[in-house]
C-alpha cells in the first residue's frame, strides 16, 4: 500500500468526506415518492464519494500513482492569515489599516518580498484601494478607524 | 414575423439607440462592465445594484441601455482576469480558466485575450439578431421545458462535467460529487430544513459562488506558485505577440460558430440553461477534437467556444426577460427592477407598449458588443504588461481584490472567511491534482438538479416514470448515458490490462 | 464641612450635571434630526420587491429633508440577517428597517428568529402589493367560484406554485384552502419568477403574484379575486375575497419603515408626518400605482394595530396547514 500516493490520499479525502456527510446527514428526512426528503440527495452523494474513495484506493493498490510533494507552509498559512486578517478587521479598523496589515501578511509569505520595493507598492496599493472602491464604487466601507467608532 | 415588419422595427430600434445620449449611456455602461468584470469579485449585479439608484434620473431607455452594457461588458471583462491570473469572477468564466490561464502561462495571453474578445463579439451580434428576429418563437420553444426536462438537462450537464476533465476520470467524478455536497448547503427550499451548515447563519444561504470560486482558484493559484518560481516564471515569460496568429484563426472559426450556436440555444431557458453554455461548448469541441488529450494545456479552442458561449448566452438570455418578464438570472433580476422603477412592468407588453425602448434596446446590444470589442483589444497590450509586474507584488495586488471583491457581494466579512477556506482546500487539490472545475460546476448544477428532481416528482404526484416518457427529457438521458460510456469504457479497459499486466 | 462630605457633594454634583447633560445633548440631537445620512435597511436583494417600494421612498424623504436617505440591501437567511442587523443597530434615529410584513409577521411562526418581531417600533406603511389569484385559462373555470367548485369536484389535481416555503404568497393558498375546505397541490419555487415560468405553460395551474398582472392584461391568465381590502383600480369587475364570502382571508403584502427599540418618538414622529406628506403627493401615488401597489395611511398606533392582527392570523392558518420550517 502506498500511504503517500496521490492516489490513496485522494481516495481518503472522498471517503472522509462521504463518512461524514453520512454522520451529519443521519437525521435529514427522506420523504415520500411524491415528496423526496431532504436526506436523499446528500444520502446519495455520500454513498457516491465513499464508492470512489475506495475504487481510488483499489487503484492506488494496484498501480502506480504520483507522490505526495510536500507543503508550502510558510506562503499558506500567511496567505490565509492574510485572508483572515481581512475578514476580522475591515469592519473594525476600516480599508486603510487592514489593507496595511493584510498585504504585509502576503509580503512576509515569501522570502523574495523587498521591502524597499514594497512600501511604495503598499501606499499605491491603498490610494487605489480607497479611490477605487470607496470613492469609485461607493462601497460602505469606512476609510479610517476613527469612521467605525463614529459610526 | 414579416420582413417588412422587422425592417420597421429596427429602424425604430436605430432612431432610439443612436441618438447621442443613448449612445453615451451605452458606451458608459460597456466602459463600467468591462472594468468591474476585471475587477474579481465585483460582479454585475453588485454594480447594477449600487447604479440602480442612479437610473432614477435617468429616461428608462437610457437607464435600461446602461444597464445591459454593464452586463455584457462584465462578459468581456470576467474573461480578462480569468485568462490573466486564473480568477473566474463568475460562473461563465470558470471554462475560459482551463486553456486561457495556460495560454497566458506560455506567453499568449495576447492572443487568448483576443480570441476571446473576438469571439464574444461575433456570438454577440449573432445572438442579438437571434432577439430581433425569433424572439416569440424562441420563447414558445424555451416553454416546452417542464421540470423533468430541466433534470435531465442537468444530469447531462453534470455528464459535461466528467468528460470536460483532463486528468482522471476516477477523480473528476469525486469532484463532481463533491461540489454537488457542498452546493446542498445552506437552506433548502422544498422543505426550509437547513443542510450541513453547522449552525452558522452565514450558511443558510448556502455558500457563494464567488467565494468558493476565487478560494479554490485564485488564492490556491496564488499559494502555489509564491513556492514555486519555475511555476510562475511562466506567467511573466516574455509575451509573444499579442494578436492571434493566421493559424491561431483559423482554429477558432469552427468553435466560434458552434459555441455562439449552442450559447445562444442554452441562454433562452430561463431555468439554468446560460450556465451550462460555456462549459458544454467546451465539451463538445475537446470531443470533436482530433486531439482532445492536448485540452487543458493551452488550446485556442477551448477559449473560443466557451468565451463565444457565453456571450451568446448572455445575449439571449434577455430573451425571457423582454417577451414575458421572466428573469432568468440575478442580472436579469435586476433589469427588471430597473424597469419597475420606471413604471414599465416587464411582460408580453412591453413589446407593444413601448416599442422604442424594446427596439432601441436591443439594436444598442449591437452598439455596445461594437464599443466592446474596439475598447478591448487596444486595452490587451496593457493587461498583458500587467503579467510583467513581478510576482511578489502582483500576488498581493490579487489577494486584496479578491478579499475586497468577495466583501462586497453582501459587505459581509464572514464571505471573505470562505475563500480562507476553500483558498487551503483548492492548494490540497492542487497537492492531490485534483481539478477544481468539474467540483464548480457540481456545485452549480447540483442543487438546481435536486430542485427540478423534487419539483418533478411533487408535480407527477410520485410518478418516475416522467422523466422518461417525457420526449425532451429522455433524449437528455440517453445523451449523458452513452457520453457516461465513452467515458468509462476505456478506462475500465485500461485497468483491468494494468491489473493483468502486473497478476502476469 | 469633612472632607468626605465634599468629595459625596462634589461627586453627586459632577454625576447629576452629567445625567442631566446627557438627555440636553440627546433633545438637541433629536431636535436636529437628521444630521447625516439615514440609513434604512432592506433584509432583501436589490431590484426585489422591498427595493420597488423603498426606492422612491427614500429619494423622497432624501428631498424633504434635504439629508441622504440611504437603501442598503442585507440579504441572507429569508430576510433575517438583515433584520436582525436593523434590530441591533443604535436606536438614534439613523438606521430603519424597511421591512416586508414576512419577517415581522410571518417568520416568527415558522422560525426561531435572532430578533424579536415586536421589538420594532412602527414609523410608517409605504405600500402594499395587490394581486390575487390567477388561474391558467386551459384548466377551465372563469371565476373564484367555479376555481372552489373545480377543486372540490377534482381534489389534488390543481396545482399551485409559491415563492416559496413559508412566504406570504404560500400562505395565502393556505389560507384559501383552509377557508374553503379544498385541497391544492402546493409548489415551492425560488421566487415568484420561477414559479411564472413554470404557470404560463400551465405546468402548474394556480398563482398569487403581482408579476402575474402584466399576463392577466395580456389575456393569458385568468384574474379570480383580489387580495386586498379594496378592488384594484385597473381590475374593477374583479371582487375582493371579503365580498366573495372569505373575510380576513388576504394574507397582505405590507411594507413599512420600523425603528429599532429604543428610537425617539420625536424622530418617528417626524418621520411619519413627513410620509404621510409624500403619500398624499400624485407622484409617490402614481410611482405606486404603476408596480400595482396600493397606498395605505396609517399612523404608528395604527400600524402596531394591523401589524399583531396580521401576525395572529397568520399564526393561525400556520398552525391549521401545519407548516413547518426545520
Amino acid at each position: 500500500m502506498r500511504i503517500r500516493s496521490q492516489d490513496f490520499a485522494t481516495g481518503l479525502l472522498f471517503l472522509a468526506v462521504g463518512v461524514a456527510a453520512l454522520w451529519i446527514g443521519a437525521d435529514y428526512p427522506m420523504g415520500t415518492p411524491q415528496r423526496p426528503g431532504t436526506g436523499v440527495l446528500p444520502r446519495i452523494l455520500a454513498w457516491c464519494l465513499i464508492g470512489t474513495g475506495l475504487l481510488l484506493w483499489l487503484k492506488a493498490v494496484v498501480s502506480d500513482s504520483p507522490r505526495l510533494t510536500s507543503w508550502a507552509w510558510r506562503p499558506a498559512i500567511m496567505i490565509t492569515l492574510a485572508t483572515v486578517a481581512f475578514a476580522l478587521l475591515i469592519d473594525r479598523l476600516g480599508l486603510i489599516a487592514t489593507m496595511t496589515v493584510s498585504m504585509t501578511l502576503v509580503a512576509l509569505g515569501t522570502a523574495e518580498t523587498r521591502w524597499r520595493e514594497y512600501v511604495p507598492f503598499a501606499l499605491i496599493m491603498i490610494a487605489v484601494g480607497v479611490g477605487l472602491f470607496i470613492y469609485g464604487l461607493g462601497m460602505p466601507i469606512p476609510i479610517l478607524p476613527r469612521d467605525v467608532l463614529w459610526k | 414575423m414579416e420582413v417588412g415588419t422587422l425592417f420597421s422595427n429596427l429602424a425604430l430600434g436605430l432612431s432610439v439607440a443612436i441618438t447621442l445620449q443613448n449612445l453615451l449611456w451605452c458606451l458608459a455602461g460597456a466602459v463600467i462592465g468591462t472594468a468591474i468584470g476585471v475587477l474579481p469579485g465585483v460582479g454585475p449585479v453588485a454594480t447594477m445594484a449600487l447604479l440602480l439608484p442612479v437610473t432614477y434620473l435617468l429616461p428608462a431607455e437610457g437607464a435600461l441601455i446602461m444597464l445591459a452594457g454593464i452586463y455584457y461588458g462584465a462578459q468581456y471583462g470576467g474573461s480578462t482576469t480569468a485568462i490573466l491570473v486564473n480568477l473566474p469572477g463568475e460562473s461563465s468564466s470558470v471554462v475560459t480558466t482551463l486553456d486561457g490561464y495556460q495560454m497566458a502561462r506560455q506567453g499568449r495571453a495576447g492572443p487568448a485575450l483576443a480570441i476571446a474578445a473576438l469571439g464574444s463579439f461575433f456570438a454577440g451580434c449573432v445572438a442579438t439578431i437571434a432577439i430581433a428576429i425569433a424572439a416569440p418563437p424562441l420563447t414558445r420553444l424555451a416553454q416546452q421545458f417542464t421540470p423533468p426536462d430541466y433534470f435531465s438537462l442537468m444530469v447531462l450537464g453534470l455528464v459535461f462535467a466528467i468528460v470536460m476533465a483532463r486528468g482522471s476520470v476516477l477523480k473528476a467524478f469525486g469532484m463532481v460529487f463533491l461540489g454537488m455536497l457542498l452546493g446542498l448547503a445552506g437552506t433548502d427550499v422544498n422543505t426550509g430544513n437547513t443542510r450541513f451548515t453547522f449552525g452558522i447563519g452565514d450558511l443558510f444561504d448556502g455558500i457563494g459562488f464567488v467565494p468558493l470560486a476565487m478560494g479554490v482558484f485564485g488564492i490556491a493559484e496564488i499559494i502555489a506558485n509564491l513556492t514555486n518560481p519555475e511555476r510562475r516564471d511562466l506567467v511573466s515569460a516574455k509575451v509573444s505577440g499579442l494578436l492571434p496568429t493566421k493559424d491561431d484563426l483559423k482554429r477558432a472559426i469552427a468553435p466560434v460558430l458552434r459555441g455562439t450556436f449552442l450559447g445562444g440555444l442554452l441562454g433562452i431557458l430561463p431555468g439554468g440553461g446560460a450556465i451550462l453554455a460555456s462549459f458544454s461548448a467546451y465539451t463538445i469541441e475537446k470531443k470533436l477534437s482530433r486531439t482532445p488529450e492536448k485540452f487543458g494545456t493551452g488550446m485556442i479552442e477551448g477559449v473560443a467556444a466557451p468565451e463565444s458561449a457565453n456571450n451568446a448566452a448572455a445575449q439571449t438570455s434577455f430573451i425571457p426577460m423582454l417577451t414575458l418578464g421572466i428573469p432568468s438570472n440575478a442580472v436579469m433580476a435586476m433589469m427588471i427592477g430597473g424597469m419597475m422603477i420606471h413604471g414599465i412592468i416587464p411582460g408580453p407588453q412591453v413589446m407593444e407598449q413601448r416599442p422604442g425602448l424594446f427596439w432601441g434596446m436591443i439594436v444598442s446590444m449591437w452598439f455596445g458588443n461594437l464599443m466592446l470589442v474596439v475598447l478591448n483589444l487596444p486595452l490587451i497590450g496593457i493587461w498583458v504588461r500587467l503579467l510583467l509586474v513581478p510576482y511578489r507584488l502582483l500576488a498581493i495586488a490579487i489577494l486584496f481584490f479578491c478579499c475586497i471583491g468577495v466583501y462586497s457581494l453582501n459587505n459581509s466579512a464572514n464571505e471573505v472567511l470562505i475563500i480562507t477556506v476553500f483558498g487551503l482546500v483548492g492548494y490540497l487539490f492542487m497537492k492531490l491534482d485534483c481539478e477544481p472545475a468539474p467540483l464548480l460546476l457540481g456545485f452549480l448544477l447540483g442543487p438546481m438538479m435536486e430542485v427540478y428532481m423534487r419539483r418533478a416528482m411533487l408535480l407527477s404526484r410520485g410518478d418516475p416514470w416522467v422523466f422518461v416518457q417525457r420526449p425532451l427529457s429522455l433524449t437528455f438521458l440517453i445523451l449523458a448515458g452513452l457520453l457516461l460510456l465513452f467515458v468509462i469504457v476505456p478506462n475500465v479497459r485500461r485497468a483491468r490490462e494494468t491489473v493483468f499486466q502486473e497478476a502476469n | 464641612m469633612r472632607r468626605r462630605e465634599f468629595l459625596g457633594l462634589a461627586g453627586g454634583l459632577a454625576g447629576a450635571t452629567l445625567t442631566a447633560g446627557l438627555p440636553m445633548r440627546a433633545t438637541a440631537q433629536v431636535r436636529n434630526w437628521p444630521e447625516r445620512p439615514v440609513k434604512f435597511i432592506i433584509p432583501y436583494a436589490p431590484g426585489g420587491g422591498s427595493d420597488l417600494i423603498g426606492r422612491p421612498w427614500a429619494e423622497k424623504l432624501s428631498q424633504a429633508f434635504g439629508q441622504q436617505f440611504i437603501i442598503e440591501n442585507r440579504s441572507g437567511a429569508g430576510g433575517m440577517i438583515g433584520t436582525e442587523a436593523a434590530s441591533k443597530a443604535a436606536p438614534d434615529g439613523y438606521t430603519f428597517l424597511m421591512s416586508p410584513s414576512a419577517t415581522l409577521t410571518v417568520l416568527p411562526h415558522l422560525r426561531k428568529t435572532p430578533y424579536d418581531p415586536n421589538s420594532f417600533l412602527p414609523v410608517a406603511r409605504i405600500g402594499d402589493f395587490v394581486s390575487g389569484f390567477s388561474l391558467h385559462p386551459a384548466v377551465g373555470p372563469k371565476t373564484f367560484k367555479e376555481m372552489v367548485d373545480y377543486a372540490k369536484a377534482n381534489p389534488g389535481k390543481l396545482s399551485y406554485g409559491s415563492a416559496g416555503l413559508g412566504t406570504a404568497t404560500h400562505l395565502r393558498l393556505e389560507m384559501l384552502k383552509y377557508r374553503a375546505g379544498i385541497d391544492i397541490l402546493h409548489v415551492p419555487y425560488r421566487g415568484s419568477a420561477d414559479a411564472l415560468n413554470d404557470l404560463l405553460p400551465n405546468t402548474v395551474q394556480m398563482m398569487n403574484e403581482i408579476n402575474n398582472i402584466p399576463h392577466v392584461k395580456a389575456g393569458k391568465l385568468h384574474l379570480l379575486n383580489i387580495n386586498h381590502s379594496t378592488r384594484h383600480p385597473e381590475f374593477p369587475d374583479v371582487p375582493t375575497l371579503t365580498e366573495l364570502g372569505y373575510p380576513n382571508s388576504d394574507v397582505p403584502l405590507w411594507y413599512a419603515i420600523m425603528g429599532p427599540a429604543g428610537t425617539p418618538k420625536e424622530i418617528i414622529d417626524k418621520l411619519n408626518a413627513k410620509c404621510l406628506e409624500i403619500a398624499k403627493t400624485e407622484d409617490m401615488q402614481a410611482r405606486l400605482k404603476a408596480i400595482s401597489a396600493a397606498l395605505p395611511v396609517q399612523t404608528p398606533a395604527e400600524i402596531l394595530a394591523y401589524r399583531d392582527a396580521d401576525s395572529a392570523r397568520n399564526a393561525e392558518v400556520i398552525k391549521a396547514a401545519n407548516i413547518k420550517l426545520e
